[in-house]
């Protein structure tokens, strides 16, 4: 079976090259006869690629220690679910697991465009299989999952017990899912600047594809923060890593194009932005995998080969390199039909929620790569770390919250003064009203305290907005149909699916805002080592250490558990188990941490050591509003589907514009 | 015409200084210097008071916790044959032992002691490549390597289930 995954490797590596190379001569001479041979190929490589991963799949859960990844990320006792998920464990597996999702993505594209727009989705597809083919070659040739081992051990050394968790399984795949997605919409951005298809095009085609990959990589992002917020066990959910990092820029970016090709589609402006967000956006994915693979930055996410990070350091030189000269050479073309009217217009609300989010994202790149540029410089390694994003990132993201209350309110192309008295008197007051409300209440004074109160009042200022958006709409359908409050709600919503979606996103967004200011400024936590049947308060909670206990889990897992009884107001109000673990076979122990979440904060216990005389270290920490994060997540999902909802009347509209190109390019499935 | 597109190059420009100024600004107020133990020790100039960050592997044996107040921790760090003492206030991380590579936080007192208000542990994956650059080959383990030192603990705490 080994021998099977290995081959189909190289079967596919060298399929994807020949359609790559069939694409590109089919397109450039017109040739049908190589289109159609070509067109066979996304479909074998994916086969192929799908055979090799169901081999290592079958290498983890046949527990075949004659592969050194398997030996070195499972063991015979691991649980079946982390076998399944030890895929994507390490280096090698992550890779082809990549590799598996590209041309999974690949093969649904094919079958979407395979009759469309003969002119750009040849090019398309050939830039998909060249990105395929530098995988392949790291899979087949740097890092092979199936390296044998020639006297295969009895057992594997088993998954890192960090990683043995629940998110394991999640995190990864949807984080990839946003990376790789990625590709598509940059693909077919260099498909239309070769073929010199410069419209909104390649936008309107690849529309569902960025939703999706944002969507993604939102959620990676957000269940990143999450695992590591139970896992972890330091209190927080967000460190300025630099993998953390690598994940958010791409984020940030990938947001900006977002809105930015909406003044595309509107206008027929920002042609050249556009291009430029894509191809940045793609390269940050790239660069983010440089960064983790290339161990050049100290991170925690570090994997352990360093030389394959300057694979992706050439590969990123060479898109960044080509793709600039390509736009270079197409700027004519590119040139915006229409001009950007007045300061008080929704379009310059793009373009200044277009600078903001590249700023962070560009404050944030600084800050990673700064130790290596003082080191080049200067000759001294000089690091920065969450002081200075926080420094830096706040303001810049409170001034773009405003925007995301501003922005949908105010009017297309020149806002009146009598609009905006219209449209912004109700946030205003509310904000004002906010403002007067939480001054006696809430702690002023020190930097954080002042910014986390600003933003208290932004964000009721943006959801006034937001929500006086869908009133507006709702009160117009009430008058005009007889419907209830919620059918008109609904209707409203659902025929316009991509503005109210965005709403509904938006309205996630505050509210991570909102946890993120609260849980930053307001959190404190307590250590204490303490005997049992010692006790000690924090934030109006009185905690008792009862006593510790011990138990063998499975025949690889001892767990130590500490028993904490808190009262609030004199009452019982929860029973705490943080614990320690450990795994047979790793050396260091994994603190479980035990968290009860409520809407108004969480109560977060850490069992931090243990002594024999059954003393123990704990450590406590009240985080205020980190569950509004999770929940804005979860609306953020919400939204997101509702906009990527296939839409009828947008899908007739498509088709029709299919038809009328397919009469001047006829598909050869009608030759 | 012109005086539409010079204003908003002007108001573009404004939000991108801004940016800047809070880079440079932000750079300049929390950056810290990273060394190694035995570069540090071997700089010209004394770092003592500055922000810090040191990187060195915790010398066998040297770590001391205060009888009367557990989270109270010293420990040396080497690196290259120079070391350094450390204090440190808190919980130690899960992989903090003898022999591990850490980083710490802090500031270098006029006394040539650390004051580490963070100790970092590196990651469990790179502590895995430690051992493969160890050359150990799979088929050769030594078992007392695998051994698991905190099982010891636990054979002191009474067997009961919650």
């Amino acid at each position: 079976m080994n021998d099977i995954g290995e081959f189909t490797l190289l079967i596919a590596l060298a399929t994807a090259i020949y359609g790559c190379v069939a694409y590109i001569m089919a397109a450039r001479g017109n040739r049908i006869d190589l289109y159609l041979s070509a067109d066979k190929t996304p479909l074998i490589v994916w086969g192929c690629v799908m055979i090799s991963s169901i081999c290592l799949w079958r290498a983890f859960l046949t527990n075949d220690f004659s592969l050194q990844y398997v030996w070195a990320y499972s063991n015979i006792e691991l649980d079946t679910f982390y076998k399944f998920a030890s895929f994507w464990g390490g280096q090698k597996g992550s890779l082809l697991f990549w590799t598996l999702l590209l041309t999974t993505y690949t093969v649904v594209v094919h079958f979407q465009n395979r009759k469309k727009n003969l002119r750009v989705v040849p090019y398309a597809m050939a830039v998909l299989l060249t990105i395929i083919i530098f995988f392949l070659c790291l899979v087949n040739f740097s890092t092979n999952p199936f390296e044998r081992i020639p006297l295969p051990p009895e057992d594997g050394r088993g998954l890192n017990p960090l990683l043995q968790n629940y998110w394991m399984v999640i995190h990864p795949p949807t984080l990839y899912l946003g990376y790789v997605g990625f590709t598509v919409p940059f693909a077919f951005a260099v498909a239309a600047l070769i073929s010199k298809n410069l419209d909104d095009g390649w936008i309107r085609l690849t529309r569902k594809w960025t939703l999706i990959s944002w969507f993604f990589l939102c959620m990676g992002n957000l269940f990143g923060a999450s695992w590591a917020y139970v896992e972890l066990g330091w209190g927080g959910y967000w460190a300025w890593d630099p993998v953390e990092n690598a994940a958010f820029m791409p984020l940030l970016i990938a947001t900006a194009f977002l809105h930015s090709v909406m003044i595309q589609e509107k206008k027929d402006m920002m042609k050249v932005w556009n291009m430029s967000l894509i191809l940045l956006t793609f390269v940050m994915t790239i660069f983010g995998t440089f960064i983790t693979r290339s161990g050049l930055i100290q991170s925690v996410h570090t994997f352990d080969e360093a030389t394959l990070g300057y694979y992706f350091l050439a590969f990123l030189f060479v898109i960044l390199f080509s793709c600039t000269a390509l736009i270079i050479s197409r700027l004519p073309l590119l040139k915006s039909k229409n001009q950007l009217d007045s300061f008080l217009s929704r379009e310059s609300g793009f373009l200044f929620n277009n600078l903001l989010l590249l700023g962070i994202a560009f404050a944030t790149f600084w800050g990673t790569i700064f130790p290596i540029i003082s080191e080049a410089v200067r000759g001294i390694k000089i690091t920065v770390g969450p002081p200075f994003y926080n420094q830096v990132n706040v303001p810049i993201g409170l001034a773009l919250l405003a925007l995301v209350g501003i922005g949908p309110v105010i009017a297309w192309r020149r806002a009146t003064l009598s609009n905006l008295k219209k449209n912004f008197f109700r946030p205003l007051a509310v904000a004002f009203i906010t403002a007067v409300a939480l001054f006696p209440v809430i702690p002023l004074g020190s930097r954080v305290e002042n910014y986390t109160y600003i933003a208290f009042i932004l964000c009721a200022f943006v959801m006034t907005c937001i929500l006086s958006e869908f009133y507006k709409g709702t009160a117009s359908r009430m008058g005009l149909h007889d419907e209830s409050m919620f059918g008109a709600l609904t209707t409203v919503t659902w025929r316009n699916k991509r503005r109210y979606g965005g709403y509904i996103v938006h309205i996630g967004v505050v509210l991570i805002f909102a946890g993120i200011a609260g849980s930053q400024a307001y959190g404190t936590h307590v250590e204490k080592h303490l005997k049992p049947g010692e006790k000690f308060e924090i934030r109006g909670y009185s905690i008792t250490y009862e006593k510790l206990v011990a138990i063998e889990a499975t025949s690889v897992k001892t767990r130590v558990i500490a028993q904490l009884d808190v009262k609030r107001n004199g009452s019982h109000y929860w029973t705490a188990r943080p614990e320690k673990e450990f795994y047979k076979g790793q050396n260091q122990p994994v603190s479980e941490v035990d968290v009860l979440s409520t809407w108004r904060e969480d109560l977060y216990m850490i069992l931090a050591d243990f002594r024999d005389d059954e003393s123990a270290t704990i450590k406590v920490y009240v985080n205020p509003m980190v569950s509004w994060m999770w929940t804005g997540g979860w609306i953020i999902a919400f939204g997101t589907m509702i906009s990527m909802w296939p839409d009828r009347l947008e899908q007739r509209r498509r088709l029709e514009r299919f038809r009328r190109e397919e009469s001047l390019f006829p598909s050869p499935a009608q030759e | 015409m012109k005086q539409k597109k010079v204003r908003f190059l002007v108001g573009s420009l404004l939000i991108v200084g801004a940016i800047g100024y809070l880079i440079t600004m932000g750079i300049s107020n929390t950056s810290q210097y990273f060394f190694t133990v035995d570069e540090l020790l071997s700089q010209k100039i004394s770092y003592a008071g500055a922000g810090l960050k040191v990187k060195g592997n915790v010398v066998n044996g040297s770590i001391q916790r205060d009888p009367n107040d557990y989270l109270d921790v010293k420990f040396l760090i080497e690196e290259k044959e120079s070391s350094l003492k450390v204090t440190y206030q808190g919980v130690t991380p899960d992989m903090f032992a003898d022999g591990r590579e850490v980083v710490v936080e802090g500031t270098l007192g006029r006394d040539g002691v650390f004051h580490a208000n963070t100790l970092l542990t590196s990651c469990p994956s790179k502590y895995e490549a430690e051992k493969e650059a160890g050359k150990m080959h799979p088929g050769s383990l030594s078992t007392d390597k695998y051994k698991e030192p905190g099982l010891k603990k636990t054979d002191a705490l009474p067997k009961t289930t919650i």
